[in-house]
């Protein structure tokens, strides 16, 4: 009898899981997982089967499971892939992009499943849940290996920053847990990660039904060497460890309490900060010192990336929701336009007529031109020129902007180089990008390019604001709404900028 | 800070990032207040969001008169201590056609006094967000439900309306009608809950705390007599028991267990080694198969 035919013919008993130890203490952060594959690949088995194996699922949820009497296919064991029902659409809501969330913990760690249709139509689903994701598990079918499917898959990836890859060989069981066949599959994956800017991209041979290497190390498998998946991921970096890179503060709002503090309120997208550190707003050039690092349970000597704080500076800099705090040195470009890559989410076409607003982490700009210059086809990599724009398009783009606004170059800082196109009139999610350059020049006004001057809206629009800093927000948030009119009337129009404070620096830099 | 962050620290942070930009983004917004264990939890996140600025919108409680009499002592507590201002809404019109979940299915006792009355108390104040403290992992028709939660006028849900989420970016552009729930607590579990109120010390209705209470066994639950509107049937009887609640709401309605568990270190332990999921003790998720699914098309959370 083979290895095989002994577990199909339940010789060996269901494997019990032993009584999850439930740690009283915090986790050791969070990690972000998402899979990738259709069903056929065996996805909501190896889900199911190491929530089984690893999590601490409660007694209600593995009882209905043992009773339910469904078995996993080919096989006396049990149906694992039970345990995410009701999350791999087997009830469709028909919410237009479905991403279904999961929670479980190890005794170390907490792991978050995002889990998205893999169908190949639905480019759009998985773009959205893998920029959620720290890894991202890549689901073949030994006996089928790396498909196109798997190429698109590792694209969208790339495209929206997954740098943490692992190709789970699924179904070794039924390619007689061959070595031979493993590594042809591992050497075309490797070829395939050479074209993207992964970090880590680790193929690991598996078979979900029978538990190989998923949580325990596999027998069937002695010459595999390499880490189990549990134990590969229980390894991967939790989110919000990274305090490298330049610091970036996007400010989300201003906090004020009596006439003595003023903090200007975020989440630390990049790097970190202390006490006596001088941080410059990136728009106006401007730049003060921390003198305080605010939180309820009291204040901080220093920050890093992830933390939610409240900044007080040494000097009033005029910054409010939309700025972004940077180090002095290293600042992000006052960008007039943008060079993008987009994922086309809304069921709606891109139409240049339109009225479109870009979303940055906290900033708010209206779009004075959305140019569609070629679209994407994810299984060459190639670029063919094309001025329209589908859903589940990805799409390569040049936005001009109404105004300036703080973006970074999404390789060189992810989360201020993140993007989203809305729709002015609907407010509608029309799709999200990512920035691949950023030009701090604007494009020479053409003929009809209209320019809302600061002069023309403090004597109508506007007059009744102070300069106080509530109602300079409210005075941009006007202008923003007036170039969106305009530019629904086919009016092309910027804003004109605040004028900039002469510190001696290249305010374009 | 030295150590890495641990979960509890970077969902909190991610808490309060989304009420940061909410607050931001919307005109009017309301922190939906239900007193129990996931509101005591939103409410400190929210108070850290803005601290040290006074919350920037007020709590609503939507008060069915039917919760437990503990909740009503807590909530007003907690307004004085925090200094906050609360909206205490009810419909009068629902209690005038005499409505209560001792007579009535609890289906149609949620409808009018909490459903019908939330929409009643969101269109009079003229609120456009309302932060609520829903989890993806309570139920598995919440698992896909996104942060900003897009309500059509009349408050329905729609699912083709509801908006992608990528990255940390948040899209609170509102259309012609519509209005938002905002889910903070999104990414965070029974679990979570609970290890926070012990980490950050944050009091609690003393219900959730094992004690002798008068009980009444009903359909296999235990039900707490609160005040003489619930009484025994033929055939019950009043009891003494030892028990605690692991949910909290309208007191007909909500099942206790029998334990032990006095103080929050055993109720934390109890939780994290608890064998049955938190939802067995909500009475109205049993009334009707795809219960809380049509809760929400119909505007319940």
């Amino acid at each position: 009898m083979t290895v095989q035919a002994l577990r199909k013919s339940g010789a060996s008993p269901s494997p019990a899981p032993a009584k999850a130890i439930v740690p009283l203490r915090e986790l050791n952060g969070i990690v972000h997982l998402l899979t990738c594959g259709s069903v056929d690949d065996g996805k909501s088995t190896l889900i199911g089967r190491l929530l089984w194996d690893a999590s601490d699922l409660y007694e209600d949820q593995r009882e209905n499971v043992r009773k339910s009497g469904r078995k996993a296919a080919d096989s006396d064991l049990p149906d694992y892939s039970m345990l995410l029902d009701g999350l791999v659409a087997e009830r469709e809501q028909g919410i237009t992009i479905d991403i279904a969330w999961k929670y479980f913990d190890t005794e170390t760690r907490r792991f978050v499943i995002i889990d998205s249709p893999g169908h190949e139509q639905y480019t759009r689903n998985m773009a959205s849940g893998a920029s959620h994701a720290d890894v991202a598990i890549l689901l073949v079918d030994a006996r089928a290996g790396v498909k196109k499917q798997t190429k698109r898959h590792a694209a969208i990836l790339d495209l929206v920053g997954v740098k943490r890859v692992v190709l789970a060989v699924n179904k070794m069981d039924l390619a007689n847990y061959s070595e031979d066949v493993f590594r042809k599959i591992e050497a075309d994956f490797r070829t395939l990660c050479w074209k993207f800017g992964f970090w880590d991209a680790t193929a690991i041979p598996l078979s979900a039904v029978y538990g190989d290497n998923v949580s325990t190390k596999s027998d069937a498998m002695p010459w595999y060497t390499g880490p189990h998946l549990l134990e590969h991921l229980e390894k991967a970096p939790s989110r919000g460890t990274a305090a490298s890179g330049a610091f970036r503060l996007p400010v989300q709002t201003v906090l004020r309490d009596g006439q003595d503090f003023r903090g200007l309120a975020g989440t630390i997208s990049s790097g970190s900060v202390k006490v006596g550190d001088s941080v410059t707003d990136a728009l106006s050039g401007r730049s003060a010192k921390v003198i305080r690092i605010a939180t309820m349970g009291g204040d901080l000597k220093s920050a890093t990336s992830g933390q939610a704080i409240a900044l007080q500076l040494d000097a009033d800099i005029d910054v409010s929701r939309g700025a972004v705090l940077s180090s002095s040195e290293m600042r992000p470009v006052a960008a007039q336009s943008v060079e993008a890559r987009l994922v086309w989410l809304s069921e709606t076409a891109f139409d240049p007529r339109a009225g479109y607003l870009l979303r940055t982490v906290t900033d708010l700009v209206p779009i004075s031109n959305l140019e569609i210059k070629a679209l994407l086809d994810l299984e060459t990599m190639s670029s063919h020129p094309s001025t329209h724009c589908n859903v589940n398009d990805i799409a390569v783009a040049k936005i001009s902007l109404g105004r300036p606004a703080a973006i970074d170059v999404f390789s060189d800082i992810s989360e201020t180089g993140t993007l989203m196109i809305v729709d002015a009139v609907t407010g509608a999610s029309i799709a999200g990008g990512v920035a691949t350059a950023i030009n701090a020049k604007s494009d020479a006004p053409t003929d009809g390019h209209f320019i809302l001057t600061r002069e023309m809206l403090a004597n109508g629009l506007c007059r009744d604001l102070s300069l106080s800093s509530s109602d300079r927000e409210e005075f941009m948030r006007r202008a923003n709404e007036a170039a969106i009119l305009l530019r629904a009337a086919g009016v092309s129009v910027a804003i004109e900028p605040p004028p900039m404070v002469d510190d001696g620096m290249d305010p374009g830099i | 800070m030295t150590a890495a962050p641990s979960h509890l620290d970077l969902l909190e942070a991610e808490s309060i990032h989304i009420f940061r930009e909410a607050a931001a983004q919307f005109r009017k917004p309301v922190l939906m207040y239900s007193i129990g264990k996931d509101s005591t939890v939103l409410l400190h996140l929210a108070r850290k969001a803005f601290f040290p600025q006074k919350l920037p919108f007020p709590l609503l409680h939507i008060d069915t008169t039917w919760k437990f009499h503990d909740m009503i002592a807590f909530r007003d507590k907690t307004v004085k201590d925090f200094g906050l201002d609360l909206i205490v809404h009810v419909n009068e019109d629902g209690i005038k056609r005499g409505i209560n979940p001792i007579d009535h299915a609890p289906s149609i006792h949620t409808d009018v006094l909490k459903t019908q009355a939330l929409k009643q108390a969101l269109d009079k104040y003229g609120f456009d967000a309302a932060f609520g403290g829903a989890r993806r992992d309570e139920e598995a028709s919440r698992a896909k439900e996104r942060v900003f939660s897009f309500r059509a006028a009349g408050h329905r849900w729609d699912p083709r309306k509801q908006r992608p989420e990528m990255w940390r970016l948040l899209n609170g552009r509102l259309g012609t009608g519509e209005s938002v729930r905002v889910f903070p607590m999104s990414n965070w579990t029974e679990k979570d809950v609970w290890r926070y109120i012990q980490r950050e010390k944050l009091d609690v209705v003393p219900l959730y705390f094992a004690a002798e209470r008068p009980t009444i066994l009903r359909n296999g639950q235990l039900l707490m007599q609160d005040d003489a509107r619930l009484q025994p049937k033929p055939g019950e009887e009043v009891k003494m028991r030892r028990i605690r609640f692991r949910t909290l709401g309208c007191y007909p309605l909500t099942a206790a267990v029998e334990s032990d568990a006095a103080d929050i270190e055993s109720v934390v332990a109890e939780t994290l080694g608890a064998q049955t999921s938190e939802r067995q003790g909500r009475l109205i998720d049993h009334d009707q198969a795809g219960a809380m699914e049509k809760k929400k098309q119909e505007g319940y959370f």
